[in-house]
């Protein structure tokens, strides 16, 4: 399916809900703010088919494919907006984090599908599984991101005793630092264990394990593990705030650059 | 008595600044006083229903009159009944009729009329008022309805708006703060240095807030101990302050201290132990009990009573803001029940005004002679009902609730229906 009709029909769902969330942000509780999920979660299932689709043409994973891991990349940080609603009730978040879903979706939806040459081994379930979880930390990672530079405007606000409307409605400091402390340590396990199945996969199929994007996503692992050590040896706040925004920029290094410019084996294409 | 021939009528003082004192002293009514001023209001037949909401700032005599000049006669009897000058007592009044007496009851229980605007408590007041006046018998469907519509209304206005929310008072905004560094304080400790006024304000509006543990530390240790056992704190050694630093997640100050006591050495040592995690200053102290470099300690947030004015001040800009919605919200209570009485005041108009012909055209007839009257009987009513038709039926449709209940008082008073 060249279109990716019910792709675009889950963006404008995403853009619907986005207006929402920053309508109820200003506006305080109101009826609209029960709305947002409902979006999210709709253009989810839409977007779900439309990867669906997207493997069924490529008879492979919906990532094989550079547009296909950026539109998944997407689906999982959405799916973490949901999380982070329904299980934190977390409402000031989504402002924020539904741009980056809109984003990655678009994108992926623009990106073409390569004439799909089927590269040797890249299919099975370990394959898949390692694509899956690198994805999962990725979206992790965003999600902290965003908590970080969330973290650092309320630090400031405070700091400074200015209180705009941003300070009234987001979580209180330690709540965001406690939301971040958990999405990084479940990117660097859901991380650390896709390298693993990586490795163990590679082996197989590859004459050497020297790769770029093994070493940059060695380097990720580094930065996010150092964070989690300094958060509990007095770093907690503002440093591991910056630290967090740091790491998601080696991830989008890693990303792109290194996906597109170093690493042709081992690359979405 | 049906309402058409009834006005709300609301007489009352403002107490707050201005005025001479003693007047306001002697105008107040206490919960007995009110019992006793609604018994001789109605004693004296002034009006049919009546409800007073006393509160610190204000004393106001709803009430449903139907004869003249209900002003003069219900401050009259107040006058008499308290020993107040009659002129001193009406020149400091204000009086308000129809929709404008309902209108003013609807800001009062929205808040919008207190000095705090947006303040809960006249909500409760407001309830009290319609209460007492419900058990002194003095109450009845229009004025409960009014009531009880303005409370409704002041509700939708403190959950739809922000005009409640932005706390005005220097412990509430501290505590505000606090959660936003910390989220619920149920899991946290708190330290309140000095037992004085505000110190044991504080340290008893955080026991009550739920705080997990509330630790009171003063210089003479009776007065630590004497209200940590009085507010359900723990009592802390003046000596153990500092060792005691790394504990507390909220610290306020309080004393009278002439030098500070919370020390940039201590706050430091605190950190560490505390390995990082953030620490919350609130002193309100004169002068201050934390040393000012405190703030620049990696992850401290410290506010000083300066600082907390210009959030009471941001704040109270914040409330202002939202009185055009909360007006519209109130406008649309107010509506709603005009409406309910403007139909109540409608029909009895209506069939007055029919009454009144029917006298005026008997009258008439009773002139000529006998065979003539029938022709002249169609002809009258012919007549009377062709002016009429137009104006009435342009009343009942009038969708302006207060609009039509001032052109049902217009009819009434030109046509003279309430002899």
């Amino acid at each position: 399916m060249g279109a990716h009709v019910l792709g675009w029909l889950a963006v404008a769902c995403y853009c619907a809900a986005e207006a929402v969330a920053i309508v109820s942000l200003v506006r305080g509780r109101g009826a609209l703010a029960h709305l947002a999920p409902v979006l999210v979660g709709g253009g989810l299932v839409l977007h779900f088919v439309d990867l669906m689709q997207r493997a069924h043409a490529l008879g492979s994973v919906p990532y094989r494919t550079l547009g296909g891991s950026v539109s998944f990349f997407g689906w999982m940080l959405g799916l973490a907006y949901l999380f982070l609603l329904i299980r934190h009730r977390e409402r000031a978040t989504g402002p924020f984090l539904i741009p980056f879903v809109i984003l990655a979706t678009a994108v992926g939806l623009l990106l073409p599908d390569a004439a799909a040459a089927p590269g040797e081994g890249l299919h099975g379930s370990v394959f898949a599984l390692h694509v899956t979880l690198a994805i999962l930390a990725y979206a992790a990672f965003a999600l902290s991101f965003v908590l970080s530079v969330l973290y650092l405007v309320q630090s400031r606000q405070l700091r400074q005793k200015r209180q705009g409307l941003l300070f009234a409605r987001l979580p209180p400091l330690e709540v965001i630092a406690r939301l971040n402390r958990t999405s990084v340590t479940v990117g660097l396990a859901v991380l650390t264990l896709s390298l693993v199945l990586g490795l163990f996969w590679a082996e197989k199929v590859w004459p050497s394990l020297a790769d770029p994007k093994v070493v940059w996503a060695l380097v990720t692992l580094a930065v996010y593990g150092f964070l989690l050590w300094m958060d509990r040896r007095g770093w907690e706040g503002p440093r591991v705030a910056v630290l967090s925004i740091l790491g998601f920029g080696v991830v989008i290094f890693s990303y792109t650059v290194v996906n597109l410019y170093f690493s042709h084996a081992h690359s979405f294409r | 008595m049906s309402a058409g021939e009834a006005r709300l009528v609301l007489l009352g003082w403002s107490l707050r600044a201005g005025g001479s004192r003693s007047l306001r002293e002697r105008i107040a009514f206490s919960a007995d006083e009110t019992r006793e001023a609604l018994e001789r209001i109605r004693g004296k037949g002034l009006v049919t229903e009546s409800v007073i909401v006393a509160t610190c700032h204000r004393s106001e005599i709803y009430g449903l009159a139907d004869g003249e000049t209900p002003r003069e006669r219900i401050a009259a009897l107040i006058s008499e009944w308290r020993g107040l000058d009659f002129a001193e007592l009406t020149g400091s009044s204000f009086y308000r009729e129809g929709a404008d007496a309902a209108r003013h009851l609807f800001r009062v229980a929205s808040g919008l009329d207190s000095m705090a605007l947006g303040e809960s408590e006249v909500l409760g007041q407001v309830r009290t008022a319609l209460r007492v006046a419900r058990e002194a018998n003095a109450s009845r469907a229009v004025l409960h309805r009014m009531f009880e519509s303005a409370v409704a209304a002041g509700k939708r206005v403190r959950t739809e708006t922000e005009i409640a929310r932005h706390p005005l008072s220097v412990p509430s905004i501290g505590f505000e703060l606090a959660t936003k560094v910390f989220g619920s304080m149920d899991d946290h400790t708190l330290l309140v240095l000095g037992a004085g006024e505000t110190g044991a304000l504080f340290a008893e509006q955080a026991v009550a807030a739920g705080v997990a543990r509330v630790l009171v530390a003063n210089r003479s240790p009776e007065r630590a101990s004497d209200l940590a056992r009085r507010i359900g704190a723990t009592a802390v050694e003046w000596n153990a302050v500092p060792s005691t630093l790394a504990e507390a997640d909220v610290v306020v100050g309080a004393t009278a201290s002439p030098v500070p006591v919370v020390r940039h050495a201590d706050v430091d040592a605190a950190m560490r132990a505390r390995r990082g995690r953030p620490m919350f200053f609130l002193d309100l102290a004169v002068p201050r009990d934390v040393e000012p470099s405190v703030a620049d300690i990696y992850n401290v947030y410290a506010y000083g009573l300066d600082d907390l004015e210009g959030v009471a001040e941001e704040n109270r800009r914040r409330r202002a803001r939202e009185i055009p919605r909360a007006e519209g919200i109130l406008e649309e209570e107010l509506g709603r029940f005009l409406g309910w009485f403007g139909n109540l005041a409608v029909v009895p108009t209506l069939t007055g005004l029919q009454e009144k012909l029917a006298t005026l055209r008997d009258a008439e007839l009773s002139r000529i002679p006998a065979e003539e009257r029938e022709r002249f009987r169609a002809f009258a009513d012919a007549i009377a009902g062709k002016l009429l038709h137009e104006p009435l039926r342009r009343l009942k449709s009038e969708p302006d609730a207060s609009r039509k209940l001032d052109r049902v008082e217009a009819i009434r008073h030109l046509f003279d229906l309430d002899e």
